[in-house]
């Protein structure tokens, strides 16, 4: 579904990528970890059309992503959950949700996709006249990904859902993470810095150190691998 | 106790006066504080698309007599809702070739330096509009006279200009569907989410340069629709930009910058505090008791009444 | 920008006097001498706002404040109190840096757009005052007994030739402020005023004095245009037109330089006038509408003016521009290193800490991002300041350089409390910091980028010079680069160059955050030696960083947050084996199938 070849990027005037590369597969659930300042958020932000790459190929479904403006990439059916949340503060949580369904996709299915991400999270439908930024930071997170989910996307990119957040609503987070896929198939992309829960949860994942991928790999095969420790504490 | 009951009128007089001024001055701030609201852009132009909106009104009631069969009462308020849109299609396009080089979704994080060139575009196009205005509308000061203002209602006492207080009720009703639209309609949230967090409302699909051109369009269409609505009340020239800007500035920084509803109530505590401060101040001061408001504000709560602490540093 | 280019500055200036001279001295027609004269007077009220706006970024709508008031002493001087012109212009000038100071301190507390729109209301709130208080229009009266000595000449080039002593006497000062330790602190605050003031320039001092600076001049140019048009009103000293000219002589023309306001009002006022002389029965206005053309146009075209637009046309993107190193000392050798210990004298306990934190707190709304943080840094160490992302890493930084206030909590530096400190304070004391983000100044040359931090240590300007030059050449910037455009360099090379501006002082303690972030790997090792070596020098280290593989052959000591508290502290080997550690950064789950595959 998403392909990606020797990507570079330069940004804030550094190289945050060098010559990377990753697949994405329909119905998989891929993940992409690697210490901070690795390039992971650069990774996304490149997929979203925020940042453009010096040189390297994106292909999504057949299409030449870079040539697709960014809010037209929601349009395609990519979903962006984006790192801190970035929900819509000062508007209510079903206008967040409202607004994670503007595509012209989902808004015909708006009301239908709204419930099914309110069942998804209740404490939603709980709050779903509060406003956003009122939330705590796990719920904000929950919105995020309802927001997310509301586009009936086909690809849901996740840029570190537990930043900021403590252990047990990370396991709640990623539980309901692990929920969407295994129940509504959707293909998921997930960055992550807590590496194990990541790993844990994915088809296959990808290591990145400094701008590069230095290991890739089934999940099996990264669980446990000590290379990752490396990457992570340098020794 | 005659003194105090003729100072009572008086006081509630004026408080009358800067109510039924202040709803249009509360409109006019709501335009502003859409655009700087939405695109963060501080439009000195703004007055001038008032100015517009006044000379457009008068042209279709009075000028050309375009309105003129929906006779004297109707005439003038339908020709400052017409004058809405016309201004809006001006701000539109101005938006599309002029703006939207220097400003828009790229430039949302740039640094101060980008931030002043839109000021600074912004004054070109006041001096243009403004000066523009001189030369095509001459400097003789006109208004849209209505059989209604200089025709006074009374109440208990206290007067009410007919012209002034069908713009403020007018006023009200275009804030009231403004605050509809902005609340319940799809396109109304995008503006509002594209105000909130531009990144994520990109990120959800929302084109956020179109928000801020819409924004604009609507944000300069409204001033001039409550420009429409004082024209019947006062007379007006070119320059008459000029002396609102700071009204303007000062009812949004008062009700908080990136609240429109807060623009709202600060445009009324303006006009108010414009009128009840001729109680004690010679007239001609009563724009400096404003300045003084916006200075106080300004440094010593600079969010306003209702808006976010918004800075960049 | 040695004395060779004041010299020629200087030049510059005299040639260009003398030709408008002797073109004005042909000039016969009146209206074309008052349009030379005035040219002269816009240029010099371009230059005021220059002064502040231009040089320091704090951009001003509200210069016909000053224009006004020293328009209006003088007036008031003269008509009510009989006082000459010669007398009253120097007094408008005082006015108007009394205005300047009381404007000065409540409005720089207000950033970006409250300035301006403050700056706005000052000009106008005087406009409705003055008309109030009766001043419509007050014609000056002719003198005809002693017309020389109340500055009243038949001949209106006299006029033209006083404005062109104003104007080169303000253009003089302005050349003298641009290649100044003043203008290089102006310029340092306009472009990242937080780095300004981590190296040690007072952001509040300088920019009063250029309010002060740019009151006096836009208050002589007021007074000279009430004499040269003998009529003043309220919205031709204060008017809103007044403000936007002044703006636009310096943004037309060129921003934050001297000849910019010259061109500007060169170009605009004569096409301005004569358009307004030809036109203005028909069309009414023409110089508005031209004034605002020619904002929108040069700020799509060249947004800082002219001058600049041509400056980089002339100069070929491939060759770096050669410019004389300013104060350059005759000799720079490497040999020259100036000692640590000289510039900084504070005893501290041999073995007791450098930098102190105790029970350091910063909240930000719920968010505990330093949580009661106690730890030492020990003096001649590299300590390394590691966590997660989020952690608080670079908040940490800021409450030790007093950029955030801590909420509770103390921070002493060799005996001294930090705590409250503002950011040049902090500096002052002995402590370097960088930033994740370098801001190079991208027009001025490295040994310029450095030089400003070296101001904070010395008392000359030939001292600070050779300060920089010593930190350029502690971290191997040598001296092709010290003359080099900033604008041009790498990475790694940008990095160096905030190291040595960090450096310049003489700290004792240099902060460093994230110097490493992006680099490859031989810039990478090339930078490590550099600071190894600054560190046996004698300067403490505390670092943050996240290439870790890097930091474990770097440091001493590891100290690691996460969620802003301390959950480690000792010996790189330790650290990186510590269990909470390895969940912090790898997870529970990690920890736990760790353990689970090794029992």
């Amino acid at each position: 579904m998403l392909t990606i070849r020797s990507l570079d990027v330069a940004y804030g005037g550094l190289n945050a990528l060098s010559d990377v590369s990753l697949d994405v597969d329909e119905g998989q659930f891929v993940a992409v970890v690697g210490p901070n300042g690795a390039g992971k958020t650069t990774l996304f932000k490149t997929i979203s059309g925020v940042v453009t790459p010096i040189v390297g190929e994106i292909v999504y479904k057949g299409q030449d992503l870079l040539k697709v403006p960014p809010n037209e990439r929601a349009q395609l059916g990519i979903a962006h959950v984006p790192e801190g949340r970035q929900v819509f503060a000062s508007m209510t949580v079903k206008e967040n949700l409202e607004m994670g369904s503007s595509t012209r996709k989902s808004r015909a299915r708006r009301a239908e996709l709204l419930k099914t991400v309110l069942e998804l999270f209740p404490i939603l439908a709980e709050r779903r006249d509060q406003l956003a930024g009122t939330l705590s930071g796990g719920e904000q997170q929950m919105l995020a990904i309802g927001r997310g989910l509301a586009s009936a996307p086909d690809l849901l990119m996740l840029d570190e859902p537990s930043m900021g957040l403590a252990p047990t609503i990370v396991d709640a987070i990623f539980d309901r993470i692990e929920f969407i896929h295994r129940h509504h198939g959707v293909t998921i992309l997930l960055v992550e810095q807590r590496v194990a829960e990541a790993l844990e949860l994915c088809d296959r994942g990808y290591v990145l150190e400094t701008g590069r991928m230095v290991l890739e790999g089934s999940h099996d095969t990264l669980i446990s691998n000590t290379r990752v420790k490396h990457a992570y504490l340098g020794m | 106790m005659e003194e105090l009951k003729w100072f009572a009128v008086d006081f509630f007089q004026a408080v009358t006066a800067g109510l039924l001024v202040g709803g249009t001055y509360g409109l006019m701030c709501v335009g502003l504080g859409i655009i700087f609201g939405v695109m963060r852009v501080v439009n000195f132009a703004q007055g001038d698309f008032m100015m517009l909106g006044m000379y457009i009104t008068y042209y279709l009631v009075t000028g050309f007599g375009v309105l003129a069969f929906l006779g004297p009462y109707a005439g003038p308020v339908v020709g400052a809702a017409l004058a809405g849109p016309v201004v809006f299609a001006i701000g539109w396009l101005l938006h599309r070739y002029l703006l939207a080089r220097i400003t828009g979704a790229r430039v949302i994080s740039a640094e101060a330096e980008g931030h002043y060139t839109q000021i600074i575009m912004t004054l070109g196009v006041a001096l243009v509009l403004a000066n523009g205005g001189l030369i095509l509308f001459g400097s003789t000061p006109l208004s849209v006279q209505t059989p209604m203002s200089r025709e006074s209602w009374e109440v208990w006492l206290i007067f009410f200009n007919q012209a002034r207080t069908v713009a403020f009720v007018l006023a009200i009703l275009f804030a009231v569907g403004l605050y509809l639209f902005l609340t319940k309609s799809d396109l109304g949230k995008m503006l509002r989410a594209a105000a909130d967090n531009p990144i994520a409302a990109a990120y959800v699909g929302i084109d956020v340069d179109r928000s801020h051109r819409f924004a604009f369009g609507l944000g300069v269409g409204i001033t001039a629709v409550a420009g429409g609505l004082l024209a019947s009340t006062q007379s007006f020239q070119p320059y008459i930009g000029f002396d609102f800007v700071i009204v303007m500035y000062a009812g949004v920084v008062l009700g908080g910058m990136g609240s429109i509803l807060g623009a709202f109530w600060g445009g009324l505590t303006i006009g108010l505090v414009q009128q009840v401060s001729t109680l004690v101040l010679p007239y001609q001061l009563q724009n400096t008791a404003i300045f003084v408001i916006f200075l106080l504000i300004i440094f010593f709560r600079p969010q306003g009444m209702f808006g976010r602490v918004w800075e960049r540093a | 920008m040695g004395r060779s280019d004041k010299a020629k500055q200087y030049f510059a200036i005299f040639a260009f006097a003398g030709v408008y001279l002797l073109i004005g001295w042909f000039v016969r027609n009146s209206y074309y001498q008052l349009m030379m004269t005035l040219v002269l007077i816009w240029a010099t009220v371009g230059i005021s706002w220059n002064m502040l706006s231009g040089y320091s970024g704090m951009i001003s709508f509200g210069h016909a404040a000053f224009f006004g008031l020293g328009g209006y002493t003088m007036t008031i001087a003269f008509v009510t109190f009989g006082i000459t012109p010669w007398i009253g212009i120097p007094l408008g000038v005082v006015v108007g840096v009394i205005a300047g100071i009381i404007i000065g301190l409540p409005t720089f507390r207000l950033r970006g757009h409250y300035f301006a729109l403050s700056m706005l209301a000052y000009p106008l709130a005087m406009l409705y005052v003055f008309e109030w208080m009766g001043y419509q229009e007050v014609s000056l009266p002719m003198k005809r007994e002693a017309p020389t000595l109340y500055a009243q000449f038949n001949d209106q080039r006299t006029y033209m030739a006083l404005a062109l002593v104003l104007l080169v006497i303000c253009m003089i000062i302005s050349l003298h402020v641009e290649r100044s330790r003043f203008g290089r602190s102006l310029l340092a605050i306009k472009q990242n005023e937080a780095a300004a003031s981590a190296a040690g320039i007072n952001p509040l001092r300088w920019k009063m004095l250029a309010m002060m600076l740019s009151a006096a001049i836009g208050a002589a140019a007021g007074g000279l245009y009430a004499i040269v048009l003998l009529v003043v009103t309220p919205q031709t000293m204060f008017g809103a037109l007044v403000s936007a000219q002044a703006l636009i002589m310096a943004l037309f023309g060129g921003v934050g330089v001297f000849w910019g306001p010259v061109i500007g009002a060169a170009v605009l006022v004569p096409l301005a006038e004569t358009l307004h002389a030809e036109l203005g029965s028909v069309i009414p206005g023409i110089q508005g509408v031209v004034y605002g053309i020619a904002i929108i146009v040069i700020i799509l075209l060249a947004p800082e003016g002219i001058y600049w637009r041509i400056r980089e046309w002339l100069a070929r993107p491939a060759t770096l521009i050669k410019r004389p190193v300013s104060w350059a000392p005759a000799a720079a050798n490497a040999a020259s290193v100036v000692p640590i210990a000289e510039s900084r004298t504070q005893t501290a306990p041999a073995d007791g800490p450098l930098l102190h934190l105790q029970a350091v707190r910063r909240t930000f709304g719920g968010l505990r991002a330093v949580d009661d943080v106690t730890l030492d840094i020990k003096p001649g160490t590299i300590h390394g300041i590691i966590g997660p992302n989020g952690a608080g890493k670079t908040t940490l930084f800021n409450v030790i350089n007093g950029f955030l206030a801590a909420d509770s909590g103390n921070i002493t530096f060799a005996g001294t409390k930090l705590t409250g400190l503002k950011p040049h304070d902090v500096c002052r004391h002995g402590i370097g910091r960088t930033f994740q983000v370098v801001r190079a100044f991208p027009r001025m040359t490295v040994l310029e980028n450095v030089v400003i931090g070296a101001f904070v240590g010395s008392t000359s300007n030939a001292e600070a010079a050779r300060l920089a030059m010593t930190a350029l050449d502690r971290v191997g910037l040598a001296d092709e680069q010290a003359d080099a455009i900033a604008g041009g360099l790498t990475t790694k090379q940008l990095r160096l160059m905030e190291l040595a501006r960090a450096l310049a002082p003489g700290p004792r303690l240099l902060l460093l955050d994230e110097t490493l972030a992006g680099l490859g790997h031989d810039a990478l090792e090339d930078v490590l030696r550099i600071i190894r070596q600054i560190n046996r020098d004698g300067v403490t280290i505390a670092i943050i960083e996240h290439t870790m593989h890097a930091m474990v052959k770097l440091v001493d000591r590891f100290s690691v947050l996460d969620h802003g508290k301390l959950i480690a502290d000792g010996a790189p080997a330790d650290v990186v084996k510590d269990r909470n550690v390895i969940e912090a950064y790898l997870g529970r789950k990690w920890m736990e199938r760790a353990h689970d595959s090794v029992a």
